[in-house]
C-alpha cells in the first residue's frame, strides 16, 4: 500500500522497520533521541531535524543520544559494527567528516583489505548534505566526492522519498560501510511511498526519463533541476534522458553510457565544487569509455569553486539551476 | 645560583605517584592530581618564607610537580612578588622509584636541613624516616590512607615548620617523639620498618601491593591505634586505641571471619568497609621482640605488601619508642599564638 | 619450598613465561632479519614490555576485544593470534594471518578479539569503544581493552573515547603504555598534566599506576580492573610504566636516550629476568623448566621465519580482493 510521505519520514519508516527486523541494528548521534540527561521531555528532538523522532519510544535504548564526539562514537559504531552489530551512527553534517575522518577512511573503509579479507563492517554513517537553507559554508557542502574516492566505501544519495527508504534499508543491511547522504532541502518533499519493506539495490541509476537527445545525468536535489531543465527543453523540441545516479560507489556507469551512446550529449549536474566532483569524474570515465559516441564537448554543471554563500541572492547562485542545466544542453548543440 | 650556605634550610619530599594504585579501583580513593600536589608545595614554601625561611631543598621527580613548581615560581617572580624560599633540587638520580627518596633525604641530611616535610603516604613517609635520623619530618597526606600524617592545611604545617626551622618555638614543644615498628628477618638478613603497621597476611606475592583481601590477614602489629584513622590500624583503633603518645602499641590476633572468636566492620581504605576476624589482642611492650605466628606468608609495612617469608625464616617484630622526631605542628601553632609571635609587619630574619 | 604462593597455577605460570618469551623472541629475530634487508616497510618492536601484554591479556576470553597500537606484535601473540601467520605477514607473504595486505602495522585476528594494530595512534581508543558497547548489547559479560602509548595518550580520539566511555558506562578499559618516548620525544614534555591517572579522574573513571616490568603487579591491578569492568562496574585506566628496548620504529638510531641507557635496562629492567628469578626462588618452576620454554620458543620462532621466508608472495588477483564484501 502506497501513501503520500515526506522524505524525512520515509527515513524514519526504514529506520524503524530495520531495527524492528534485526536487534542487532542500533542508531546513534547528537539529539537523535534529544533530551538525554535533561529535565524536561524524553524524545525532545528526535534529531535535528526531527528524522529519528519516536523511535525511542518503539526501540528504547537501542538508540542513544551521543555526545558531540564525533571521532568517538563514529569510530564506536565502526568498532562495534566489526564486532557484528549493524550500528547507523548519524554524522549531523557531512561538512563534520574533518572530525572523524579517520575512523571512516583508514579504519572503516580498510579494515576488510587490511585483514586479508577477514573483517566485515556493516556500519551506516547517515549525514546531512546540501545547500538552500542558508546555513552557510560550514553547514551546507556537499561532500560526496571526498568519499567516493575512497576504496572500501559505499555512497549513497536519494534525490526522493521513495528512494530514500528503500536505499537506507538496503545500505542497513550491506555488509560494508556505507555513507547515506541526505540533503538537508528535501526532508519536507512528499511522495508516494510503499508501506512495507523493501528494498533498492546499489549500483541501479533510475532512468527518470526517456528522451533521446541529450543526457543529463544527476543525484540528489540536483535531479529534481534537471527534470525541471528537462521539460522546459521539451517545449523547444529537445528531450532528455534524465538519469538519476542513486548511488556514487558503486556506480552504475552501463546505464549512463548506454544512454550517452543513444543520444551522443552528455550534461552532468552535481552541487558539489567542480574540481575533482562526481561530475568531473563521470565526464572522465564517459570520455574514456564512450568518446567515439560524442557529437560534442560533454558539459559539467556544479556550484562555483567557492564556499557556499550566507545570504539568499548569493546562495540562490551558488545552487546550480533548472536554467543553467538546460542552458549547457543548448551548448552542446551549438 | 649560589645561596649562602647557612641559610636556613628545610627539604621537602613530593611524591608525585602515591595515592596511584588499585585502591582507586576496589576501594574509592581518590587520585590527588599533580597540579594539587604542586598547589601544596606552593601553600607551604610560602608559609615557610613568612616565617624567614630562605632556602628549600627538594626531591626532584618527573612526576610533573617539579615542573609545576618551576612554572608557579617564574609567574611569582616575574610579578615582583618575593614571597617565596629559594628552591634548589637534591642533586640526587631520578629512577622514579622509592631509591628518589632514600637519596634526596640523605643529601637534605647531609645538607644540614632542620626539618623535612613529607608530601606523600604511608609508605613515602616510612622511606624518609629510614633516613632522616635524628632530622625532624612532617607529614601532608597526599598518599591513599595516609594513617601517618595528619590531616591538616597545608599553610599550618608550613608555618609551623617555618616558625621551628627558625628557632623561634623551644624543643620540649616543637618535637613530638614518635615509635615504630622493626621487622627481622633471620636475625637482620632482611630487616625493614613500619610507622603505622605491620600485617602479615597468607598470600604471598607482593603483586599490586595493597592489601583488600581480609580473610587472609593473620596478625596486625600497630604503633598506635586511632579510630579515626582508616587503614589496617583501624582494625585496632577500634578494639583499644592507643595514642601517638601513649606507651606501647598493640599486637592483635586475626582469622578467617567465619573462625573468628569476633569480627569487625572495619574502614579498612577510604571507602571501603570489610569484616575482619579477630581472635585476641594485647599490649605490645617496646623493645621486646615478638616472634611471628604465622609460619609462611607476606609481611606488608604500612598496608604494603613487601616482604614475603616461607617455613625457613625466623621473623620478629620490635615495637621501639622515641625512634624519630615529628613536628608538634598542634603544639607549635598553640605556643606561637600565647606568645603573640606572629604580631608585627615582618619577621626579623634570625641570623643563624 | 615447591609451594605454590602466587594467584596461577603451575601450568599458568608457565604459559606466562612461554607467552613473554615468544614475544621477546619473535621481536628479536625481526629485529635481526629487519636489519638484513627482508622485511618491507616500517616495524615497531614491543621488546621490553612484555609483562604488560601478559599480564593483562591472561585475563582475557577469546571474545574479549583488543584495539592495539602501532607496535602490536606483542599484544597479537599475547591474545593468541598465531605466530606463524604473524611472521608470514610481516614478511608480506600470502599465508600471512592478512593475506599480505597489511603488514606489521595492521596485524588483526578478529576471531581472536584482536581487532588490529593500527597504523593511527589514538584510532584504537574509539573501536575499542564500540567493542565495549556491543558486548553491553549483548549483555555476555565481554570487556574491551584500548591499548595507547604515551604519545597518542595526547590524541583527540583517545580522550574524547574515556569521555564516552564514563557517560556510556562501558565495559572497556584503557591501558597507557608508558615507556617514557613518543617517537623521540620524553613524555615529560608531551604530557601538560604529567599524569595520564589525573586525565582518568578528569573524566570521571579510576586512574591506576603499576610497575609495567612487573608481571604480578600488572597481573593482580588488571584482575581487578577487569573485573570490574565485567560485572558493569564501567571503565578504567591502567597505566603500565615500563621501557622499550628497542627504537619508535626499526632504524631509528634512538640518538634522543642517554648513552648506555639500553644496556642498562636490559640489564637491570628485564622483565623476563625477574619473573624468572621470582618463579625459580619459590620453587614452583625450576631452571630447567624455563629453558625447555626457552628451547621450545626459539624452534617455534625459526619455524616462523623459514616458513615465512619460504611461503609464497600473493598474486596479482589478490590486488583487487577484499575492499568490499560485494559490490
Amino acid at each position: 500500500m502506497a501513501r503520500t510521505i515526506s522524505f524525512k519520514e520515509a527515513i524514519n519508516e526504514a529506520l524503524d522497520q530495520e531495527m524492528t527486523r534485526d536487534p542487532s541494528v542500533i542508531v546513534m548521534g547528537e539529539d537523535s533521541i534529544g533530551g538525554t540527561g535533561s529535565p524536561g521531555e524524553d524524545d525532545a528532538w528526535g534529531g535535528p531535524m526531527g528524522v529519528t523522532k519516536g523511535l525511542y519510544g518503539k526501540h528504547g535504548n537501542r538508540i542513544m543520544d551521543t555526545p558531540l564526539s564525533e571521532s568517538a562514537y563514529v569510530g564506536a559504531a565502526i568498532g562495534a559494527a566489526a564486532c557484528g552489530m549493524r550500528p547507523v551512527a548519524e554524522l549531523m553534517f557531512i561538512d563534520f567528516l574533518g572530525v572523524c575522518f579517520d575512523q571512516i577512511y583508514n579504519q572503516a573503509a580498510k579494515f576488510r583489505y587490511m585483514f586479508g579479507g577477514k573483517a566485515e563492517t556493516p556500519v551506516v554513517i547517515r549525514t546531512m548534505v546540501g545547500a538552500g537553507i542558508n546555513a552557510a559554508a560550514q553547514h551546507s557542502q556537499m561532500l560526496t566526492a571526498i568519499f567516493t574516492h575512497i576504496p572500501g566505501l559505499k555512497i549513497v544519495c536519494p534525490s526522493n522519498p521513495h528512494d530514500a527508504k528503500g536505499l537506507l534499508i538496503q545500505s542497513i543491511r550491506d555488509n560494508d560501510p556505507v555513507i547515506f547522504c541526505e540533503h538537508k532541502s528535501l526532508y519536507g518533499v512528499e511522495d508516494e511511498v510503499s508501506e512495507e519493506s523493501y528494498v533498492i539495490p546499489f549500483a541501479e541509476a533510475n532512468v527518470m526519463r526517456d528522451g533521446g537527445d541529450a543526457t543529463i545525468v544527476a543525484y540528489g536535489m540536483m535531479v529534481g533541476k534537471a527534470m525541471d531543465a528537462a521539460k522546459n527543453l521539451a517545449k523547444e523540441g529537445v528531450e532528455c534522458d534524465v538519469i538519476d545516479l542513486r548511488t556514487l560507489s558503486p556506480i552504475d556507469m552501463e546505464t549512463v553510457l548506454e544512454s550517452v551512446e543513444n543520444t551522443g550529449r552528455l550534461v552532468v549536474v552535481d552541487e558539489s565544487n567542480p574540481r575533482c566532483s562526481i561530475a568531473s569524474d563521470v565526464s572522465a570515465q564517459v570520455a574514456q569509455q564512450a568518446f567515439k559516441s560524442l557529437k560534442a564537448q560533454i558539459e559539467m554543471v556544479t556550484a562555483p569553486h567557492t564556499p557556499v554563500p550566507f545570504t539568499t541572492s548569493l546562495e540562490d547562485l551558488y545552487i546550480p539551476s533548472a536554467e543553467q542545466v538546460a542552458d549547457s544542453v543548448r551548448k552542446t548543440f551549438n | 645560583m649560589s645561596i649562602n650556605p647557612s641559610a636556613i634550610s628545610v627539604g621537602i619530599v613530593a611524591n608525585p605517584v602515591s595515592a596511584r594504585d588499585i585502591r582507586r579501583v576496589i576501594a574509592n580513593a581518590t587520585s590527588l592530581q599533580v597540579s594539587d600536589r604542586a598547589n601544596i608545595v606552593m601553600r607551604v614554601l610560602a608559609a615557610m618564607r613568612a616565617c624567614g625561611v630562605q632556602r628549600v631543598l627538594m626531591m626532584p621527580e618527573n612526576g610533573g610537580i617539579r615542573s609545576l613548581l618551576k612554572r608557579a615560581l617564574q609567574r611569582e617572580q616575574g610579578l615582583g612578588e618575593n614571597s617565596f624560599p629559594e628552591l634548589e633540587m637534591t642533586n640526587t638520580q631520578i629512577s622514579g622509584t622509592v631509591a628518589d627518596t632514600f637519596a634526596a633525604t640523605k643529601a637534605m641530611l647531609d645538607s644540614g636541613v632542620k626539618a623535612i616535610v613529607v608530601l606523600g603516604g604511608d609508605g613515602t613517609h616510612r622511606a624518609v624516616v629510614k633516613i632522616c635520623e635524628q632530622v625532624p619530618i612532617t607529614g601532608i597526606s597526599t598518599g591513599t590512607n595516609n594513617a601517618f600524617p595528619e590531616h591538616r592545611e597545608p599553610t599550618i604545617t608550613g608555618l609551623a615548620v617555618g616558625m621551628v626551622a627558625t628557632g623561634r618555638i623551644p624543643e620540649g614543644v616543637a618535637f613530638a617523639p614518635n615509635k615504630l615498628l622493626r621487622v627481622d628477618i633471620n636475625g637482620g638478613e632482611r630487616s625493614d620498618i613500619a610507622l603505622v603497621d605491620i600485617v602479615v597476611s597468607t598470600e604471598r606475592y607482593i603483586g599490586a601491593r595493597a592489601l583488600w583481601r581480609t580473610e587472609n590477614l593473620r596478625e596486625l602489629f600497630v604503633t598506635f591505634s586511632d579510630p579515626e584513622v582508616i587503614g589496617m590500624s583501624a582494625i585496632a583503633g577500634l578494639l583499644k586505641p592507643i595514642g601517638r603518645n601513649d606507651s606501647g602499641g598493640l599486637y592483635v590476633s586475626l582469622a578467617v571471619p567465619e573462625q573468628a572468636k569476633t569480627v569487625l566492620q572495619v574502614p579498612i581504605a577510604p571507602g571501603l568497609i570489610r569484616t575482619v576476624g579477630v581472635q585476641s589482642w594485647q599490649q605490645l611492650e617496646a623493645g621486646i621482640p615478638v616472634i611471628l605466628k604465622q609460619s609462611s606468608g607476606m609481611i606488608a609495612l604500612d598496608g604494603e605488601r613487601e616482604l614475603e617469608f616461607g617455613p625457613e625464616d625466623t621473623v620478629q617484630v620490635t615495637l621501639h619508642e622515641k625512634a624519630f622526631r615529628t613536628v608538634n605542628v598542634g603544639a607549635c601553632m598553640r605556643y606561637t599564638g600565647e606568645h603573640r609571635l606572629l604580631v608585627g609587619a615582618t619577621l626579623d630574619i634570625p641570623i643563624s | 619450598m615447591n609451594e605454590n604462593m602466587f594467584p596461577l597455577s603451575r601450568d599458568e605460570l608457565l604459559q606466562v613465561y612461554q607467552t613473554m618469551r615468544t614475544i621477546r623472541e619473535f621481536e628479536e629475530r625481526v629485529h635481526v632479519e629487519f636489519s638484513r634487508g627482508d622485511i618491507p616497510g616500517f616495524v615497531h618492536l614491543y621488546a621490553g614490555e612484555e609483562a604488560s601484554a601478559a599480564g593483562i591479556m591472561t585475563h582475557l576470553r577469546q571474545h574479549d576485544h583488543i584495539a592495539s597500537t602501532h607496535r602490536g606484535h606483542g599484544h597479537c601473540i599475547a591474545k593468541g593470534v598465531d605466530v606463524k601467520g604473524m611472521m608470514a605477514e610481516i614478511f608480506g607473504k600470502k599465508s600471512g594471518v592478512c593475506g599480505g595486505k597489511g603488514g606489521s602495522m595492521h596485524i588483526a585476528d578478529l576471531d581472536k578479539g584482536m581487532m588490529g594494530a593500527n597504523g593511527i595512534l589514538g584510532a584504537g581508543a574509539p573501536l575499542a569503544c564500540g567493542a565495549a558497547l556491543a558486548a553491553k548489547f549483548r549483555d555476555n559479560g565481554d570487556i574491551a581493552i584500548s591499548f595507547v602509548g604515551d604519545g597518542a595518550s595526547n590524541q583527540g580520539t583517545f580522550l574524547e573515547s574515556l569521555n564516552l566511555a564514563s557517560i556510556w558506562n562501558l565495559p572497556v578499559v584503557f591501558v597507557v603504555e608508558n615507556n617514557g618516548y613518543a617517537e623521540s620525544t620524553s613524555v615529560d614534555w608531551a604530557v601538560a598534566c604529567d599524569s595520564y591517572v589525573d586525565r582518568a579522574s578528569g573524566f570521571g573513571m579510576p586512574g591506576v599506576t603499576v610497575d609495567g616490568t612487573d608481571f604480578f603487579a600488572v597481573y593482580e591491578a588488571a584482575g581487578e580492573i577487569i573485573r570490574r569492568a565485567r560485572e558493569g562496574g564501567g571503565p578504567s585506566l591502567l597505566e603500565c610504566k615500563m621501557i622499550r628496548f628497542f627504537g619508535h620504529f626499526e632504524g631509528d638510531a634512538q640518538t634522543y636516550r642517554a648513552s648506555g641507557e639500553v644496556d642498562d635496562i636490559r640489564a637491570n629492567q628485564d622483565c623476563l629476568k625477574s619473573f624468572s628469578k621470582t618463579v625459580t626462588a619459590s620453587g614452583v618452576l625450576s631452571q630447567a623448566d624455563l629453558e625447555a620454554c626457552d628451547t621450545e620458543v626459539l624452534s617455534l620462532i625459526e619455524e616462523a621465519v623459514s616458513s615465512a621466508k619460504a611461503a609464497e608472495l600473493p598474486t596479482e588477483a589478490d590486488l583487487l580482493t577484499d575492499v568490499y564484501v560485494n559490490y
